[in-house]
């Protein structure tokens, strides 16, 4: 009975976990041009990083290792080396949007300058992490995020087309713009499959010492946890489709996204909303700066842990505060959080095929899963993800660059 | 002598003719020692690297074709050399 | 250990985890060192971790040995306890002069209250 109540408490906290910056830019921005039309992007998305993730979570259980340990062991020492330092480039562009993010929603909340609010959001962080033991972060921004459900009820509220929604679901391209249609879907998978989330629940697999017994749980949490993820994606995307392309508002600022709250559900949509936003985004900067000390920690050899003391890991420790801090000056250099978050997520999709492959050939090893290795229906998937990677990995910058970034 | 001296050099028989790459060192886990007995020679291949191809339980080995070190004259950073009529099996 | 098996040094052994008597993390397997090959019997004599070591790696190992700075740390292969997915050893980390630059780090790291 206890374990199926820890089990509901982490997937509520989940919940609000699953959903970062990219995500709200991208679902709101795709709405608000598209309609329900890119729905079903968002369900292959969400499809990817469950396969993704339950392949990253079953490794680390059988092996021991998290990912980037295979990423060494099967590119070699050179080209593991520049998997990491590109996954640490786009770690720090998440990181200093999500940072940014939170300037944002804070000087939404309470109208003090948003320079002072970066910097404010910064230390807030880093003595939060330094502080708090991990198990009450994971829950103080879970169930922080939560709030974000006000887009599910703002999205009913909103009474749209629900045949129309439906549509969106089957893969059509009905528009003109079909170049700014295959930028959004590209920015819309990349935003469900940031590799920095399946690296941090990786390392948490083995930090949490799960063995083969753990893996119904893992295949679980990753199902019904990315699932619900997927639920809130959709509902911000109904959201922008039912309220901003009628009105032709085209949202850049993340108070604009509030606006889909506050519209049907007045002042108290609009604080939950900003307050989901506060606590998701907050909780992924966390999840973002772990997951690059991970990787340098994983990748040199050093000791690592979120649940460890600062000074049980020294250089980890080091590594996620050098990631701060260097987040702090990219943000304060003025870039604007919305741009940064596009460009973080489209070179993260260019980036993923290099931490995707490795782990697909890893768990297909025999000598290191044994019988847990993939069976016919991990690998089919994993290979048809493979090659979707691919595509959009190769695509990502060429649509960038050919649509100004969505504006076309 | 260092493994990454041998790793990916050229390997020749005796009369100059090349049978490949080292891909790997096979070797021999005892409780006190690890000896090495042979060399995993492959093409170019990329997907050997990746370490495709490692499938029997139990053992970390690849699938690719091993040269016994009896059959090796000389090795070292410049090239590996095996007798000649060596084939990989 | 097991009874006598077969391992691949490249794909079992190389750039595997360190890990000591007591589970810590130390480090790498950044290279091994090979003897009586001249002889027609090669064996691992050694594990090679550190810095210096990753110039043996290729270019980009080149460059990060001029980087990083650190020390060459040589373990006989007698100090092995038993290959995993991580090459687990006999000794502490300390014994063995490794993980060092952790050392190091929590000198600073400690300065710092809550640590």
């Amino acid at each position: 009975m206890r374990k199926i109540f820890q089990i509901a408490l982490g997937i509520l906290a989940a919940i609000g976990g699953f959903v970062d910056i990219g995500d709200l830019v991208f679902n709101i921005e795709a709405g608000a041009q598209f309609g329900y039309q890119l729905l079903w992007v968002v369900v292959v998305g969400v499809v990817g990083i469950i396969v993704y993730s339950e392949m990253c979570g079953r490794v680390a259980a059988v092996s021991k290792r998290p990912v980037f340990d295979a990423i060494r062991e099967r590119l070699g020492f050179g080209v593991g080396l520049g998997a990491l330092a590109s996954s640490q480039v786009v770690n720090l562009m998440t990181l200093a949007a999500e940072v940014g993010g939170v300037a944002l929603v804070l000087q939404l909340l309470s109208g003090l300058p948003y320079r002072a609010l970066i910097v404010l959001g910064i230390v807030a962080l880093a003595v939060v992490i330094w502080v708090s033991p991990f198990e009450w972060i994971e829950r103080i921004f879970g169930y922080g995020g939560l709030a974000l459900l006000v887009f599910a009820v703002a999205a009913i509220k909103l009474h749209p087309n629900w045949g129309d929604v439906a549509y969106g679901l089957v893969p059509h391209v009905d528009t003109p713009d079909k170049l700014v249609y295959a930028y959004f879907a590209v920015g819309l998978l990349g935003a469900a499959m940031t590799p920095y989330e399946v690296y941090f629940y990786s390392s948490g697999v083995v930090e949490e010492g799960w063995t083969p017994k753990d893996l119904g749980l893992n295949r679980a949490n990753a199902l019904i946890g990315y699932s619900l993820g997927g639920f809130l994606s959709f509902a911000l995307m109904i959201t922008a489709g039912a309220l901003f392309l009628p009105l032709g508002i085209e949202p850049e600022f993340i108070g604009t996204v509030a606006l889909g709250a506050q519209v049907p559900l007045g002042q108290i949509g609009l604080i939950l909303a900003l307050v989901g936003i506060l606590f998701a985004v907050g909780g992924a900067a966390i999840d973002t700066c772990f997951s690059g000390a991970y990787n340098v920690a994983q990748y040199f050899g050093w000791e690592w842990g979120k649940y460890r003391r600062p000074a049980g890991a020294p250089r980890f420790t080091v590594a996620w505060v050098v990631l701060l801090v260097l987040a702090l000056l990219v943000i304060m250099s003025g870039i604007d959080p919305v741009m940064l978050t596009e460009y973080a997520v489209i070179f993260s999709v260019v980036a993923l095929p290099l931490t995707y492959l490795p782990v697909l050939l890893v768990a297909n090893d025999r000598a290191y899963m044994r019988s847990h290795a993939n069976g016919r229906l991990a690998n089919t998937f994993g290979l048809i993800y493979l090659v979707v990677i691919l595509v959009v990995a190769v695509s990502a910058i060429p649509l960038m660059f050919l649509t100004h970034q969505g504006q076309g | 002598m260092r493994l990454s001296d041998l790793l990916n050099v050229e390997v020749r028989t005796e009369s100059g003719k090349s049978i490949g790459r080292v891909h790997d060192l096979r070797a021999e886990l005892t409780p006190r020692t690890l000896k090495v007995t042979g060399l995993v020679v492959g093409g170019l291949g990329l997907l050997e690297r990746l370490g495709i191809g490692a499938p029997t339980a139990g053992a970390r080995v690849r699938t690719d074709d091993v040269v016994p070190w009896s059959a090796v004259v000389r090795a070292d950073r410049r090239g590996v050399v095996v007798r000649d009529g060596t084939k990989p099996s | 250990m097991r009874q006598a098996e077969d391992l691949d040094l490249g794909l079992g052994l190389l750039d595997h985890q360190l890990v000591d008597s007591e589970g810590r993390r130390c480090g790498n397997v950044d290279d091994l060192e090979l003897e009586g090959i001249a002889e027609g019997a090669p064996r691992v004599a050694a594990i090679l971790s550190g810095p210096p070591v990753w110039r043996g790696r290729g270019r980009l190992g080149r460059l990060a040995a001029w980087i990083v700075p650190g020390d060459t740390v040589r373990v006989p292969w007698e100090e092995v306890e038993k290959i995993e997915s991580a090459v687990e050893l006999r000794k502490t980390c300390r014994e063995l002069r490794l993980g060092r630059g952790d050392d190091r780090a929590r000198r600073w790291v400690e300065r710092i209250p809550g640590a």
